[in-house]
């Protein structure tokens, strides 16, 4: 099942990067594909993520500066980085105060990679019986 | 560096990777994503508010002083009180490492100043010499040894409901998800890592507590979690994941010797020359 291998590859880019406490993936238009965010509420992430990374892009757009790679909010607690996953979805992480950034820019390009593949290519559907 | 009086931070790679400040030769201060900050510790513990603290911050970056000063100016600690908290993380910060594998250092002569270090520089040699007594100490528990990557699980039922273990159990009992590593169960309580350590490592002895090895997915149901207890072994059903690093040790009498060839190297004197990576993987 396409939800399954997604949140193995979430929960791989989590062991690999030390800090991420929680994934979530999301469509574009705010609904949460799926979510391993511990104690925070998926429903509300996704449809924040998705409005965030339209205006992220867009201000990327204004200050003339192309693709965007991430956004990131820095709080006293923690840190939230979202990523576009092609043209149709979001990444979110969310990150504690040690959260390795070396680690996170290296292991988050092959992570979206990884994602974006089984978005695009979901299992196809079994045979009708 | 100790003997050759070195000023600069140490850039670590490994896992953890990090930074260690020196000033002639002593430490000033340690960053590593395994062991939560003196400021993690401070803001988590409430001993200090957060909108002090950001005050504090500011008003000692626009005056470009010192973090420290403008802390005590403000009687927000102190100043025993603070060079006792940037001790204990310093000393946290170096456990963190020997709790972890360095595979090189780096020098940097003129890093970016850290915004607290201690003052007056801890001893090196000292610290890593406590830092192996505590890989020592944790080493002792029965079983595999814990490590900061470890996930680990409240057991169910080994509490009665509504009983108070006290002495901080109880916030482990309710942090520990299945989700969370040691590390993470540090930073989400705003407590060292090896304190924290120490007590998952005594709650796993009294069984309150089980550890899952980085990599597998935390237990599911009272089968695998009595699986998960007995130290690692594979959750039932689901696969071992591939990992780039071979597995650390195993067994308690690996871990003090292989921190002990990397933690040391770590603070060779520069007559040495350059660290090498670790040529045993």
């Amino acid at each position: 099942m396409v939800e399954d291998a997604l949140l193995a590859e979430m929960r791989a880019l989590q062991d690999r990067v030390t800090g991420i406490t929680g994934t979530a993936v999301a469509s574009r238009d705010g609904l949460i594909v799926r979510g391993d965010t511990g104690g925070v509420d998926p429903d509300n992430l996704a449809a924040l993520a998705a409005t965030w990374l339209a205006l992220a892009q867009r201000m990327s757009r204004e200050a003339g500066q192309g693709m965007l790679r991430e956004a990131m909010t820095r709080s006293v607690g923690g840190y939230v980085a979202i990523y576009a996953i092609g043209a149709k979805a979001v990444l979110v992480l969310i990150g504690d105060e040690g959260l390795d950034m070396a680690g996170l820019h290296r292991e988050s390009v092959p992570a979206l990679e990884a994602i974006g593949t089984l978005l695009v290519d979901p299992a196809p559907f079994p045979a009708a019986p | 560096m100790s003997a050759a009086g070195f000023t600069g931070a140490l850039t670590v790679i490994g896992a953890p990777g990090g930074t260690i400040h020196l000033a002639d030769g002593a430490v000033t201060a340690i960053d590593t994503p395994w062991s939560p900050s003196a400021e993690v510790v401070l803001l988590h513990s409430g001993r200090v508010p957060e909108a002090d603290w950001e005050a504090a911050f500011t008003a000692a970056a626009v005056a470009r002083d010192q973090l420290r000063a403008e802390l005590l100016r403000r009687g927000l600690l102190g100043e025993g009180e603070l060079e006792a908290l940037l001790r204990t993380a310093l000393a946290d910060g170096m456990f963190a490492f020997a709790a972890g594998f360095v595979d090189s250092c780096r020098t940097e002569e003129s890093p970016p100043g850290h915004p607290l270090p201690l003052e007056p520089a801890a001893d090196a040699s000292w610290l890593v010499t406590e830092a192996l007594r505590r890989l020592d100490v944790l080493a002792a528990f029965p079983g595999p040894p814990l490590r900061p990557r470890d996930r680990v699980l409240s057991v169910p039922g080994a509490v009665r409901p509504g009983a108070f273990l006290g002495g901080g159990r109880d916030e482990i009992l309710a942090a520990a998800d299945g989700r969370r590593t040691s590390r993470d169960l540090a930073f989400a309580l705003g407590r060292g890592l090896y304190v924290t350590m120490l007590q998952l490592a005594r709650m796993r002895a009294d069984g309150l507590i089980a550890s899952v090895a980085p990599g597998l997915s935390p237990a599911s149901d009272g089968e695998d979690q009595a699986e998960a207890a007995s130290g690692g072994a594979t959750v039932s059903g689901l696969p071992r994941r591939q990992k780039d690093r071979p597995a650390p040790p195993a067994r308690a009498e690996d871990l003090p010797s292989r921190a002990a060839r990397s933690v040391p190297r770590m603070l060779r004197p520069r007559s040495e020359g350059p660290s090498r990576p670790r040529d045993t993987r």
